[in-house]
């Protein structure tokens, strides 16, 4: 689906203030895959996900999305259509709310697509629905919401433009407990529909709950990927590049250090922990 | 946006860096007024001897200076154009209908292009050395007199070193809204005018809205650390006057003072 070869990018390049962001980044995300992008803030994922749906072009390197290349010297006009395939919900995205009422917003990226305004509309009231915004909002103003209704506006917004890729840049920053959680259950139920999605998140036990492929940045460098239960066997490997791993994954390595247990493979989720743990005491009951 | 060098800061530790902002401030202006009192190519000579010792004083690689007057050249070619067309003179070297250049417009065009020249780089040094926060600083202070006719100066130096500290993060926020637009769909710089014009509609409002919840946020956490006004502050970035900023000042005095009597003489 989306396929980045050697991947490279500079900001401001050939002036004083030239820094570069990306290094060699080969990287493949799969069609109905849910893919994790983790790193530490200034790692480049912001940078990485701008190149998902063409707001960058790399320096070098390609990025194809689908069938369209995107390189160095392609035209705007080319990569238009990408950025319907990629919808990217951007960090804190209720700040991109700007319509009257919140339908005409939701509306407002189909729209931009060439879909006629009531077919939008239609599109939008569906979207709505399906981010969990009773329709007595619909015709507020969008700023009359709460935080999270507006970012559900937000959300619904992108998700009316139908793309094939559902890109999110830390989508749950800033909610309540209770609002993440209904948040990344959201995300679940349309990826079990067959939607792919990207995750850009440094909460390392959203990664180990939900995604199924997960690529490690640091200082613009891919230093890790492949599943996460893989990638998270490397408790001391991660630590020292100061990302963390699951909670249920540190437990279960304490509690190996401590030489009471030993995990031929590392729990990276509570059900796995729980589940190791009551066959292992069972075992060990067993014997006495 | 993220080219633009005007009025950027550049680190560094030349004696022209260490210099106090009021000094700089005062000479920057001083040297804009007395660039009018040059009418021939002596004091020419000498205005550009002044900038070229402060360009090389500020340490900073020419280049930059350059960058500062790209944005400019389209500006400046259009006036000195102007002027070498449109300047009545004796000597009329060329003459095309109504066009006719004169030596005397010639000579006037290159004055003025050098007045526009050392004038951009003067100011360029200037923002170029001064951390824009020292600049509000020095603002504030040098407005200090205009206390006694009740102007609000410590409300206007506050207001210049929060918009000051204010700019980055709005052109960052602008940048981000722009991304996101753009990632549903939105055009810019595309169409008619009209269709343009719209399109900005989708930025400046969520840009307004952010705007106005910064300035909330901010008003409480400064009520909230004690802030209540001007009376009875004291300041933490102390400004200190030195021998070479006296220096500087001397320095164009003396310009001031040559060019005058040059004037004169001639």
């Amino acid at each position: 689906m989306i396929k980045f070869e050697k991947v490279n990018y500079t900001y401001q390049p050939n002036s004083p203030f030239a820094s570069r962001a990306l290094f060699d980044i080969d990287l493949e995300v799969k069609k109905g895959s849910y893919t994790a992008l983790i790193g530490h803030t200034g790692s480049g994922k912001s940078t990485l996900l701008q190149h998902l749906n063409g707001l960058l072009q790399p320096t070098q390197g390609t990025v194809r999305v689908g069938d369209i290349v995107v390189t160095s010297t392609s035209k705007q006009k080319e990569i238009k259509p990408v950025r319907k395939k990629v919808g990217v919900v951007f960090q804190f995205p209720e700040s991109q709310l700007f319509e009257e009422t919140v339908l005409k917003d939701v509306a407002f990226g189909p729209q931009n697509f060439g879909i006629s305004k009531e077919e939008a509309e239609k599109i939008a009231a569906e979207k709505l629905e399906m981010v969990g915004l009773s329709k007595e909002f619909w015709e507020k103003s969008p700023f009359e919401l709460s935080g999270g209704q507006m970012r559900r506006v937000a959300i619904a917004g992108i998700l009316a433009m139908e793309p094939e890729v559902l890109v999110l840049d830390e989508p749950t920053a800033g909610l309540d407990p209770k609002a993440r959680i209904e948040m990344m259950k959201l995300f679940e139920s349309i990826h079990q529909t067959g939607q792919t999605v990207v995750l850009v998140t440094h909460l390392m036990d959203d990664v180990a709950d939900y995604a199924d492929y997960v690529y490690l940045l640091e200082k613009g460098r891919i230093i890790s990927c492949g599943t996460p239960s893989d990638v998270f066997q490397e408790v001391d490997f991660l630590k020292a590049h100061e990302l963390g791993v699951p909670k249920a994954t540190h437990f279960a390595d304490q509690l190996q250090k401590t030489g009471v247990y030993t995990f031929e493979k590392l729990p990276i989720t509570r059900a796995e922990l729980v589940n190791l743990l009551t066959s292992l005491s069972a075992k060990s009951g067993g014997e006495n | 946006m993220q080219n633009m060098l005007m009025g950027r800061y550049i680190p560094g530790d030349s004696i022209i860096h260490r210099m106090d902002p009021r000094s700089k401030l005062l000479v920057m202006i001083a040297f804009v007024v007395i660039i009018f009192l040059a009418n021939d190519w002596l004091g020419y000579l000498l205005l550009v001897l002044y900038t070229l010792a402060g360009v090389l004083l500020s340490k900073i690689s020419v280049s930059y200076f350059l960058k500062g007057l790209r944005p400019m050249i389209g500006l400046i070619l259009f006036t000195v154009i102007f002027q070498m067309l449109f300047t009545n003179g004796q000597h009329v070297i060329f003459s095309l209908w109504f066009i006719k250049i004169s030596t005397e417009s010639l000579i006037n065009a290159v004055y003025i292009f050098f007045r526009f020249v050392l004038i951009i780089f003067m100011s360029t040094i200037l923002t170029l050395t001064t951390p824009p926060l020292t600049l509000a600083d020095g603002i504030e202070k040098g407005l200090g007199p205009l206390k006694k006719i009740k102007v609000p100066v410590h409300e206007l130096g506050l207001m210049l070193s929060i918009s000051l500290r204010f700019i980055p993060t709005l052109m960052d926020d602008t940048t981000m809204i722009m991304n996101a637009q753009k990632a549903r769909g939105m055009d810019f710089g595309e169409g008619n005018l009209l269709k343009k014009i719209k399109s900005v509609i989708p930025i400046l409002i969520p840009l307004f809205v952010s705007s106005f919840r910064r300035a909330d946020d901010l008003a409480v956490a400064m009520e909230s650390r004690g802030y209540q006004g001007g009376d009875g502050r004291t300041k933490y970035r102390q400004l200190k006057w030195k021998m070479r900023d006296s220096l500087l000042v001397v320095s164009i005095i003396i310009m001031a003072i040559l060019l005058i009597l040059w004037s004169k003489v001639s």
